[in-house]
């Protein structure tokens, strides 16, 4: 029986030995027989080596290493397909791992490398520590980091982020002991292997807008990585559709970032490079297409710091955003710089938001349509690990520390950007965890909202004498209900006639308090506009554009409503002197003046036109192609006008402001030549000739 | 003329064989005949009425309901006067549930005789049932006051006022029939749901107690004090009332409904569980029973035991607002989000506020 054990455990050793390798250090006499590999190994290792050093000092002042980790990891890696058991050398490709924006491929290297020989760089204790809380161990990365504080002598400032990563781990597992009540997915229609960022979601939910770094039709950078461009997408029966760039002149050969998204969808917040540093810039939606962005006064983007990831406040009176400052060792802080006076867009000196920064990063920004609610994420407060989603109030003035949003929002990775929906039952966030694409993806959060509780129902027969058992009505509880409920607005403005669009001015007043509390232009190539307003109110609007009757009307918005979406066609009337419009929608028997009763739809309109503007005085003329007798054409014209007119008078508009004039095939508006420029040349018009 | 005299003559040789006379008949005789004869067709008439009529009371007895008011409709058609008859006609069609029916018969026996105190309370009874309120009220007004000592007038009132939430009044008419000595235990009963209602839940139980008292038979009035202590938390009190409920009527399900609901209240969900499947295996067609193990399943979020459970419930009663109001809960942790907000919009249809709310929280954006 003894002799038996023993053939085991020799055995166990034999299999052991072969599972589990030795540090093979990088010494000429191990490569003996691949003496150029060596060589190429070698110098791989001296440049990267250098750069890891650069990219760490970076980290040390929380700046941004930039792609030093990247090209430093590319070298690493040319010696670790000569040697794949270098303890060193795995320990450095785990590190540029740590700073990528693919942190969970980190784990094996630094897991190795702990294997290897967990003496292999004074720091592989603190990174290995990394790797424990991206894999969820937050008891053994804390032991981790213990191992490094008790080894680490230098007396610098890398304290504070080892006090940070253990209390990161202890936030880590209070936070998941409690999650919060929602889901988050990972949007596999929008996200690739490349990097998804930064989504901005219109009010009503239909188009996301975000930036990537999926192959375009710009060079790689010397890493093989593209330029961030500006994407987009529309949501239609229950799917994301096919992502496109975004329309105009936005997307450059450099990184562009999108920001914020104004709540009226009409312009947009973004980042890129200006000089060497980022700036934030503003782009315009005209029409269908984002307008060049234009920087943003030197308050917001000035010429020696870092100004990105920006948001307009609810009434787009101030501009909050992040700034990085070489000079200091904080990362990123939230600034803040209000304008004076909207039309000159002049904007006062940026000032710091100094009860919601931290030691580290703080930023992206999103503020929320109630004024009062700021999501930043930050790598500092009480983050579980990297960048977290973080929420604050304002009180009185003062923002409020800011309270992380939890998990499964935040994890140990990379989380943040925070985009709402309308109703706030969903938002958009940008996450490295494990289990995406790659890279940086978009998720969706899905809130649960408050607890809800089942209905039990109970019956009794209260009524001795009623058969039929009485339902007690008193058995359903109420929940609490969200105070502040919006209401997308969305609309267009169009000629009552002819039907086309028209590019108008509008004004927004909210009846209770008779502040005007929006003022927009609508669309110049479509008409139309989109808002949000808070519900339970009656607002008034107010539409005028040149050349037509001034438009106002009156309109409430119901509390708690179910209808999260209205939506209004705004007629406008012409009333130039001298406008003239083709009635396309009149319709007569073939060769005869006989009106089809498909016309009284357009007629109708002509005549509501002519009753809202008594002083308007109209010809209305007829007019055919050239196929057949003139004369015939002429006599049929004028007598189809006078049809027209007919009508017109016997719903009481009096014959002195009409007239009716037949010009036969006398003004064509299109060539007789073809069948479609005849069809086009048989019509009706009316023209104002008196107003 | 020839020809009439030999019909004549025809005539009454017929009745001189059938009579074993042998004569022909005077002018003074002929009417005599004919006089006896109408008395005769009329009083064949009235027997014919009379004889449905205790056909009518017959049927009646076994509750045979539609049978009866058949017989009667013969016996007024045989006789339109027969006052007794359209009163009994008028209460079978109430019983039947024939409201609108019974209202139409009871009115023409008002219109007969305006002093019928009976036919008031039945016609308020109809009336009631049609859900036509003030004419009911009224109704029973009048028979109070043709008949002021009838506590069936007062009882019945009673419970009108309580159908229009008037528990004041309502309280006010059963403590007459207390007083008149009508069936107290009913009274009892359905005084001390008017005492529920208004919130009095101590009263309200001593008045189900005085009830059971009067009739230790009666289960429902021991399931209404298990509900009212359920009301009051009194969780311990409520499972022995339907205990006892349950020990008098092993197939009353609304007890096992009820104390499945008071579990939940405990959060003993597999108790509750139990009680809500005994309640099915007593009436396999109650929808709220399947829609509280849905409840009691989405709280041990077994989500797809809960939706089956759902469904049935809204399988037996496609018009049941809380059963969507649960189902969308379930359809949401399914992360069916269209079904769950096409469900709870179908609850706010039904008139669930709590339908409502989720809907306008959760769906859109």
């Amino acid at each position: 029986m003894k002799l038996k054990n023993t053939y085991i455990i020799a055995a166990f050793s034999l299999i052991a030995g072969f599972t589990f390798s030795q540090n093979v250090e990088f010494k000429r006499s191990n490569f003996k027989d691949q003496v150029d590999e060596y060589k190429a190994a070698e110098d791989a290792i001296d440049k990267g080596e250098e750069l890891f050093e650069q990219g760490s000092a970076a980290i040390f002042e929380v700046r941004d290493p930039g792609l030093l980790f990247e090209k430093a990891r590319k070298q690493f890696m040319i010696a670790q397909d000569l040697n794949p058991d270098n303890a060193l050398n795995n320990f450095r490709i785990g590190v540029c791992y740590i700073h990528s924006t693919r942190p969970y491929e980190a784990i094996s290297y630094l897991e190795k490398a702990h294997k290897l020989d967990p003496e292999c760089d004074d720091f592989l204790y603190y990174y290995h520590g990394n790797a424990l809380q991206l894999k969820g161990e937050f008891d053994k990365a804390v032991e981790s980091y213990r191992k490094f504080e008790d080894a680490y002598r230098k007396a610098d400032n890398f304290s504070k982020f080892v006090t940070m990563r253990k209390r990161e781990c202890d936030n880590a597992k209070k936070y998941k002991s409690d999650p919060e009540r929602c889901w988050v997915d990972n949007v596999s229609a929008l996200n690739t292997e490349y990097d998804e960022i930064a989504p901005s979601i219109t009010t009503d939910g239909s188009e996301i807008i975000f930036s990537s770094n999926r192959k375009n039709g710009n060079s790689p950078n010397e890493v093989g990585m593209y330029d961030h461009d500006i994407y987009t997408s529309t949501f239609s029966e229950g799917k994301w559709d096919k992502v496109k760039p975004i329309r105009g002149s936005v997307n450059s050969k450099e990184n562009d970032v999108v920001n914020n998204l104004a709540f009226d969808g009409t312009k947009m917040l973004l980042h890129k490079e200006k000089d060497g540093y980022e700036a934030v810039f503003e782009s315009m939606l005209k029409g269908a297409d984002w307008s060049y962005p234009e920087v943003l006064p030197r308050q917001i983007s000035t010429d020696r710091t870092n100004d990105m990831y920006a948001a307009y406040s609810h009434d787009g009176w101030s501009i909050f955003f992040a700034r990085g400052n070489e000079s200091r060792s904080n990362g990123t802080d939230i600034m803040y710089s209000g304008m004076r006076n909207k039309m000159e867009k002049n904007y006062g000196a940026a000032t710091m938001i100094s009860q919601v920064n931290s030691k580290f990063n703080d930023g992206p920004i999103y503020m929320a349509i109630d004024g009062k609610t700021m999501y930043l994420a930050s790598q500092g407060h009480e983050s579980l690990g990297g960048y977290d989603i973080f929420v604050s109030y304002k009180d009185q003035g003062v923002w409020s520390k800011p309270k992380n949003m939890g998990y499964p929002i935040n994890t140990p990775y990379d989380d943040f950007f925070f985009a709402p929906t309308a109703n706030g039952k969903f938002a958009y966030i940008t996450s490295n965890r494990a289990g995406g694409k790659g890279g940086f993806d978009l998720y969706k959060v899905t809130f649960w909202g408050p607890p809800k509780q089942p209905i039990v129902d109970m019956e009794d027969y209260l009524l001795a004498s009623i058969a039929k058992p009485i339902k007690d009505p008193q058995i359903e509880e109420t929940v609490s209900v969200n105070k502040v409920s919006l209401t997308v607005f969305k609309g267009k403005t169009i000629d009552a006639i002819s039907r086309d669009a028209v590019q108008a001015e509008i004004e927004i007043t909210d009846n209770s308090t008779g502040d005007v509390i929006e003022r927009f232009t609508t669309n110049s190539a479509t008409g139309k506009f989109l808002l949000s307003l808070t519900a339970g109110k009656n607002y008034g609007i107010a539409v005028k554009a040149d050349g037509y009757l001034f438009h106002s009307e009156n309109f409430d918005i119901p509390k708690g409503s179910a209808y999260n979406l209205i939506n209004k066609t705004i007629e406008l009337k012409n009333i130039a002197v001298g406008s003239k419009i083709a009635l396309r929608n009149i319709f007569f028997d073939v060769g005869k003046a006989t009106l089809r009763s498909e016309s009284n739809a357009e007629l109708d309109r002509l005549v509501k036109l002519l009753k809202d503007v008594p002083s308007l005085k109209v010809e209305i003329s007829g007019h055919t192609d050239n196929t057949g007798s003139a004369s015939l054409n002429e006599k049929l014209s004028q007598d189809r006008a006078e049809a027209v007119v007919n009508y017109l008078k016997g719903k009481g508009i009096k014959a002195g402001r009409l007239t009716a004039k037949g010009y036969g095939s006398s003004r064509p508006v299109a060539s007789n030549n073809t069948s479609d420029g005849r069809q086009e040349n048989r019509r009706t018009e009316f023209e104002i000739i008196e107003n | 003329m020839m020809k009439r005299k030999l019909l004549l003559a025809i005539a009454g040789c017929f009745l001189i064989s059938a009579n074993g006379f042998s004569q022909e008949l005077t002018e003074e005789e002929q009417a005599k005949l004919d006089s006896v004869n109408a008395v005769n067709e009329a009083n064949a008439t009235t027997a014919k009425s009379q004889e449905a009529y205790n056909k009518g009371i017959d049927f009646f007895k076994e509750k045979q309901f539609d049978k009866a008011i058949a017989q009667y409709k013969i016996s007024i058609e045989s006789d339109p006067n027969f006052k007794a008859a359209y009163y009994n006609k008028g209460v079978a069609e109430n019983e039947a549930s024939y409201y609108a029916a019974a209202a139409k018969t009871l009115t023409q026996l008002i219109e007969k005789d305006k002093e019928y105190s009976k036919a008031y309370f039945q016609r308020a009874r109809a009336y009631q049932g049609t859900g036509d309120y003030l004419k009911a009220e009224k109704d029973y007004n009048k028979s109070i006051e043709l008949e002021p000592k009838n506590p069936k007038a007062h009882y019945n009132f009673g419970t009108l006022q309580f159908l229009q939430q008037n528990y004041d009044g309502a309280i006010e008419s059963f403590t007459k029939t207390i007083e008149l000595n009508g069936n107290l235990a009913y009274a009892y009963n359905d005084r001390g749901s008017c005492h529920r209602m208004k919130g009095d839940y101590s009263k309200a139980v001593s008045d189900y107690e005085q009830a059971s008292k009067k009739n230790p038979e009666l289960a429902f009035v021991l399931n209404n004090i298990g509900t009212t202590k359920l009301k009051m938390k009194d969780y311990k009190g409520a499972i022995a009332a339907f205990n006892r409920a349950i020990s008098i009527d092993k197939d009353f399900h609304l007890a096992y409904n009820n104390r499945g609901a008071t579990q939940m209240e405990r959060n003993k969900l597999d108790e509750a569980i139990e009680d809500f499947k005994k309640c099915i295996e007593v009436n396999a067609n109650y929808a709220p029973a399947y829609a509280n193990i849905a409840a009691a399943e989405f709280k041990n979020e077994n989500y797809k035991e809960a939706k089956k459970n759902a469904d049935k419930a809204i399988q037996l009663d496609p018009d049941y607002a809380s059963a969507y109001v649960n189902r969308g809960m379930i359809r949401e942790m399914l992360r069916d989000m269209n079904g769950a907000c096409e469900d709870w919009n179908k609850a706010k249809e039904l008139g669930a506020e709590t339908g409502g709310q989720y809907y306008s929280q959760n769906c859109g954006f």
